[in-house]
């Protein structure tokens, strides 16, 4: 046994070497998801034949009043404040009184590498009901995953969390089925000027670039708005 | 010998696939027509409960334990162990062409890593064979 031992040593060794190359391989194509491609500004100007409409996805009732866009970036800092620190309270004060209609449109920018990832997990979460889960939980995870080579394994923990089905949504992922959806979106901020995320348009007027309003901010906009609306109607009585 | 290596290719192989399963591996390299995603998003990809490519990181262990084990033995324990080999094989060659007709016929996607490790399973099954019908033929010590 000593001696076969012995004379299989260099077979050994081949083996040995045979699993460190294979592991090493597995390391080094086994990166992060394959990104889609982000659409130049300047192939936005004209919409692309057969391009979906830019529709986002939206809260509230068609009827409001109040229509407030906003472009925003899963991996953008500022638009992780305003998820977690205004949004909250937009959806439960605000978008139950009837007078807002809130419209999410996916604005990807091209300096955050993991954002297209992202954009295309919360749209397929939508293909199952749970866009804005999945929202949430991007933007609360945002420090893990953003800068992480493979986000993957954080988003499809996201997905377990909330009740997706997992094998569904990385099909959806790797066909990058709503990627149009996100490009028209992201076109069409292009189009309107965005220049950076958050970025929000009440009315389709754009609020200035610095402002990322807090809640009190939006609730006097919509107070003012539908103040004026009110009013229009009486003073046309009166003439 | 020439199992031992073919055995280490499978578990290589199916690390891989299992590695993409579990998310640990965001993406694989498999051509522009993301078939091998297609197959591991498919709910074929799992069988009673566990994914497939679980099945074939253990099958491969064992198939390489075995080998490793058939070339430190004695002459009468070898014969042995290639009948092992032989017969685990052939139950992943039948477990593969399953595998492959679901591809084929019910996912309609191949999975190229999947089909490689159909190869190996295959060459082990061949090699493990052909090592059975030799030791028939030789001479009794």
């Amino acid at each position: 046994m000593a001696e076969a031992g012995r004379s299989l040593k260099p077979f050994y060794l081949l083996l040995g070497a045979i699993a460190v190359v294979g592991a090493v391989l597995i390391a080094v194509f086994g990166g992060g998801p394959s990104m889609p491609r982000l659409t130049a500004s300047s192939d936005c100007q004209a919409p692309a034949p057969g391009a979906p409409a830019p529709k986002g996805v939206s809260l509230g009732p068609d009827s409001a009043k109040v229509e407030i866009t906003e472009f925003s970036d899963f991996a953008c800092p500022w638009c992780a404040r305003f998820a977690i620190l205004t949004e909250p309270d937009v959806r439960q004060r605000l978008i139950p009184t009837g007078r807002v209609k809130w419209r999410y449109m996916n604005f990807p920018l091209d300096v955050h590498p993991n954002s297209p990832v992202a954009h295309l997990a919360a749209a397929c979460a939508l293909e199952q009901g749970k866009f804005w889960e999945m929202h949430d939980a991007l933007y609360m995870g945002q420090n893990d995953w953003a800068e992480e080579r493979n986000p993957m394994r954080l988003i499809l923990g996201y997905a377990t969390r909330i009740g997706l089905n997992t094998d569904s949504l990385r099909a959806c992922m790797a066909a990058k089925r709503p990627w149009p959806e996100i490009q028209a979106e992201r076109c069409e901020g292009i189009r309107l000027g965005v220049n950076g995320t958050p970025t929000f348009f009440v009315n389709g007027h754009k609020l200035p670039d610095t402002s990322i309003p807090a809640f009190d901010d939006l609730v006097h906009i919509v107070d003012s708005i539908t103040a004026a609306t009110a009013a229009r109607p009486a003073a046309g009585r009166k003439r | 010998m020439a199992v031992a290596v073919l055995a280490l290719g499978g578990v290589l192989d199916s690390t891989y696939l299992l590695l993409y399963k579990l998310g640990v591996i965001g993406s694989m390299v498999c051509g522009a027509g993301g078939e091998c995603e297609r197959v591991q998003a498919s709910r074929y990809s799992t069988f009673l409960g566990l994914p497939v490519a679980a099945y074939g990181v253990g099958g491969y262990l064992v198939l390489l334990i075995l080998a490793l084990y058939g070339l430190q033995g004695t002459r009468v324990s070898r014969p042995t162990t290639t009948r092992w080999l032989a017969a685990l094989s052939a139950l992943g060659v039948l477990f593969s062409l399953y595998l492959l007709y679901l591809e084929l016929f019910v996912i309609h996607a191949v999975c190229r890593w999947c089909s490689v490790s159909g190869v190996l399973i295959l060459a082990i099954c061949a090699v493990s064979i052909g090592g059975l019908a030799s030791s028939s033929r030789a001479p009794a010590p």
